[in-house]
């Protein structure tokens, strides 16, 4: 029976091409079209690091030393809080770190072409807490000494794709000893560094002890408040100047009160010293808690999401007008089929089949679509780049969407065309 | 025209009628707030700065070599960059500075003065007012305009780590916040001594026009390393010419930097906004794309209905009705239907209006735009139905013996 009724659907089809065609044109526009867009936002909305992100916590402190801004608590920190977050032995991992940049090259190169390199200066723990996955060696041991772990990118651009641990990097006159290399990796959104703008960044170029960064006075490119004038980066250690961040990885209630404890603790020490004039408020923060207090997903997307959702509903009424009046010039057909013994189901059976097929093709041309749309996107929104990927799960979701639309905007039409009566037709 | 009838005959289908209503008034609820979002960010690039957009040159630069953090052999680079391109034909004068006007992100201090210091705890704007770290012709470059007192000199540029208060120059709102109508020459903040108010300029789009705070001083050369931006002042004509040597120009002087990017103030300002024009277009496209699916389905509405109604146009043209009458009988069918989903639309105009709202800035619907918007839907509607329309009109009065 189901052969039979594909057999008739597409002799149906062949029989009204443009008209399918515009059907199909018009539900895979639509449905690719928010397709394209749910990939944006899945991709902004989605969590990172899901084994975990439960358990990874942004610490934010109000340590500030005046009581001029407002008392929140700032997610950037002084050296000195840093340090007391790096000493605790109550998180499995803490990772203390800022964002730098500096320009990179492989030492023993002919080639003076240096390469513009993001840097993460951080302590040790960091690659342990956000699961970097290294290709070749492994992370550094201390804050200190002079050696660094690469991102792919990087290490395609210089060493081309190599395992380069050994060798040694010029990074802005100093000599660097790669430690460790990491396969390509993609956090979207970039949770251990999602302030500022920078959520749908790419992973870093490169991973610098905190300590060695500091002493080389690599400046700052991120967010710093301060207190006092300073002259560098180097100069940061003992004075009030806030642009560290900090994430811990606490197990459970209990770790997790206890390091609060700890926070609040060494608050209570500064104000006790007359160094914390603001209420102590210190708050820990899980990834996804955190990326949704930074409101990261684009408004402009969402915008626009909600355009495209009232675009698809477009297209359905679209297409149901079209297979109505299909279905009304098909009906002297019906009425043949009824008469010579097809049941109302038989028909209505046919029909569905027929927009379950149409619905399926919708399908592939509108991932087609979307995957185009998404390109379009991002010529138009440039920042979006890193985040415009099709994962398989919302490609089943475009072959769903369409399958719903097609046989939603063919129910109509189904139960008008079981109506007609079979003498008037044939007549 | 009979319109009582006219309404009946669309009632005998609701069903394709109806949709076709929503249909309008959705297309038209896109049209009217993609052309609203497409104006205001039209708006938002052609605004006023302040600034002589189109013959500021800026070129943004990084060293990359270690030499450079050597920072008296970096101010010497910087030194005969600016001598250099000085020298090019064309160039009236030659800047460097930490930060862009037209920007969010960049250094930024308080500022109160030192006999009131509670000041920026009323004015929370005093709490962030950009920090600009210049020289003396930055004044020139931008076509800034002295209001009171003057720009900095070179003498505003003091030893290097001395502790001394420094001298600054403030935007005009900075000073109405500090000082209301008084005059701020000389008066002492927390930032140094103010020697002068310049004319405001739009240093940050998304704050009032009356917040643009803004300070200078001049010790760009102190913190040589903050220098990423060279800005050039250039004869109208020279443009283009100047454009093309400046990059060589500093490399020939020393190679080892990275120049990013070489802009007009105007490309400066497009590129601001680069985002907001990227979601207008976006919904252009979308409306394009609603216009073309909405025509189909007025083709389709009216195909359909030629079809079903063959028998009752057939009687109209036997009893006399003429070809020219039954095209306007077809398409005046029509404007009622696009009527009716206008009417609807001005709903649908403003839910979707006040939808939008909730995630982007949007200016509220006005009528011109609105009717605009009806006459395109009625326009684009018409040509689709005009097919149909004719092929209605050929309908042979015989018809109607056939299918009595």
């Amino acid at each position: 029976m189901l052969s039979y009724n594909v057999k008739l659907a597409l002799q149906s089809f062949k029989r009204a091409p443009s008209l399918y065609f515009l059907v199909l044109l018009t539900l895979s526009i639509g449905v690719g079209l928010l397709c394209a867009n749910l990939a944006l936002v899945s991709s902004m909305a989605g969590d990172p690091i899901p084994e975990k992100s439960d358990r990874l916590f942004h610490v934010s402190m109000n340590t500030w030393p005046t009581d001029k801004p407002a008392a929140e608590p700032f997610h950037i920190l002084r050296y000195r809080e840093a340090m007391k977050i790096s000493e605790s032995d109550i998180p499995k991992h803490s990772a203390v770190f800022y964002a730098s940049g500096v320009y990179a090259r492989d030492s023993q190169s002919i080639s003076l072409k240096r390469f513009d390199s993001s840097v993460r200066a951080t302590t040790p723990g960091f690659f342990a807490l956000t699961k970097a996955p290294f290709a070749y060696g492994n992370g550094f041991a201390k804050s200190s000494g002079m050696e660094v772990v690469i991102g792919d990118q990087l290490n395609q651009k210089i060493f081309a794709g190599a395992n380069s641990v050994g060798k040694t990097l010029e990074l802005d006159g100093e000599l660097l000893t790669i430690t460790g290399v990491l396969k390509p990796w993609y956090l979207r959104p970039l949770f251990y560094h999602a302030t500022e703008g920078r959520a749908f960044n790419l992973t870093d170029d490169i991973y610098a002890p905190l300590e060695t960064a500091i002493d080389l006075g690599w400046s700052i490119h991120a967010r710093t408040s301060s207190a006092v004038s300073y002259k560098g980066v180097q100069f940061t250690r003992d004075r009030d100047v806030f642009y560290l961040q900090a994430w811990v990885e606490l197990e459970g209630r209990a770790q997790q009160q206890a390091f609060q404890n700890y926070l609040d603790n060494y608050s209570q020490t500064l104000k006790d010293a007359g160094e914390h004039p603001l209420n102590i408020l210190n708050e820990l923060r899980d990834v996804n808690a955190w990326l949704s207090e930074l409101k990261i997903v684009d408004q402009k997307v969402l915008a626009f999401t909600l355009a495209s959702v009232l675009f698809l509903c477009v297209c359905v009424f679209n297409a149901s007008s079209l297979l109505l009046s299909r279905f009304h010039s098909a009906k002297f057909e019906v009425g043949l089929r009824r008469a010579i013994g097809a049941s109302n189901k038989n028909i209505f059976n046919q029909g569905l089949t027929e927009s379950v097929l149409l619905g399926l093709m919708a399908g592939f041309l509108s991932v087609l679509l979307s995957w185009l749309f998404l390109k379009l996107s991002i010529t138009f929104l440039p920042d979006l780049a890193n985040i415009a990927v099709l994962d398989p799960k919302l490609l089943l979701l475009g072959m769903l969407l369409a399958l719903v639309t097609s046989v939603s905007s063919a129910l109509y039409p189904l139960y008008r065309a079981n109506r007609y009566t079979i003498s008037a037709e044939l007549k | 025209m009979n319109i009582k009838a006219l309404f009946k005959s669309l009632l005998l289908r609701k069903f394709t009628t109806g949709l076709l209503i929503l249909q309008l008034a959705i297309t038209l609820g896109l049209l009217v707030n993609s052309s609203i979002l497409a104006f205001d960010t039209k708006g938002k690039i052609s605004q006023t700065t302040g600034l002589d957009n189109d013959n500021i040159l800026i070129m943004s630069t990084q060293p990359t070599s270690g030499s450079y953090r050597d920072l008296d052999y970096f101010r010497s680079i910087v030194n005969q960059d600016i001598v250099k391109l000085n020298q090019l034909p064309g160039v009236n004068s030659v800047s460097v500075t930490n930060q862009l006007p037209i920007a969010t992100q960049g250094m930024s201090s308080n500022i109160y003065d030192l006999d009131n210091p509670e000041q920026d705890k009323t004015d929370k704007y005093l709490q962030s007012v950009q920090y600009i770290l210049t020289q003396e012709n930055l004044a020139d470059a931008m076509g800034f305009i002295i209001l009171e007192g003057r720009f900095l000199n070179k003498d505003d540029q003091l030893d290097f780590g001395s502790e001394q208060k420094r001298n600054i120059v403030i935007t005009e709102s900075l000073k109405r916040a500090l000082y209301g109508n008084e005059s701020a020459i000389g008066q002492e903040t927390n930032n140094g001594f103010i020697v002068g108010v310049i004319k405001d300029i739009i240093l940050d789009p998304t704050l009032p026009s009356d917040k643009q705070y803004g300070m200078f001083v001049n010790t760009v050369m102190e913190y040589i390393f903050t220098g990423r931006f060279y800005v050039l002042n250039i004869d109208p004509h020279q443009m283009a010419s100047v454009r093309s040597q400046v990059s060589e120009t500093i490399l020939a002087v020393q190679a080892e930097r990275d120049i990013f990017r070489v802009f007009t103030m105007q490309e400066h300002l497009n590129r601001f906004y680069r985002d907001d024009k990227g979601l207008a277009d976006l919904f252009l496209l979308l409306c394009g794309l609603m216009l073309f699916i909405t025509a189909i389905s007025s083709y389709a509405y009216s195909q359909f209905h030629v079809s079903r109604q063959q028998r009752f146009i057939g009687i109209r043209r036997a009893l006399g009705a003429r070809k020219k009458d039954i095209l306007l009988y077809v398409l005046t069918e029509n404007w009622f239907v696009y009527s009716i989903g206008c009417l609807l639309g001005c709903i649908v105009v403003f839910g979707f209006n006040i939808l939008l709202s909730q995630y982007i800035s949007l200016s509220k619907p006005d009528i011109a735009l609105f009717l605009l918007a009806v006459g395109v839907i009625f326009i684009s509607g018409t040509v689709a139905t005009w097919l149909p329309a004719v092929r209605t009109s050929n309908i042979p009065p015989v018809i109607a013996t056939k299918t009595v």
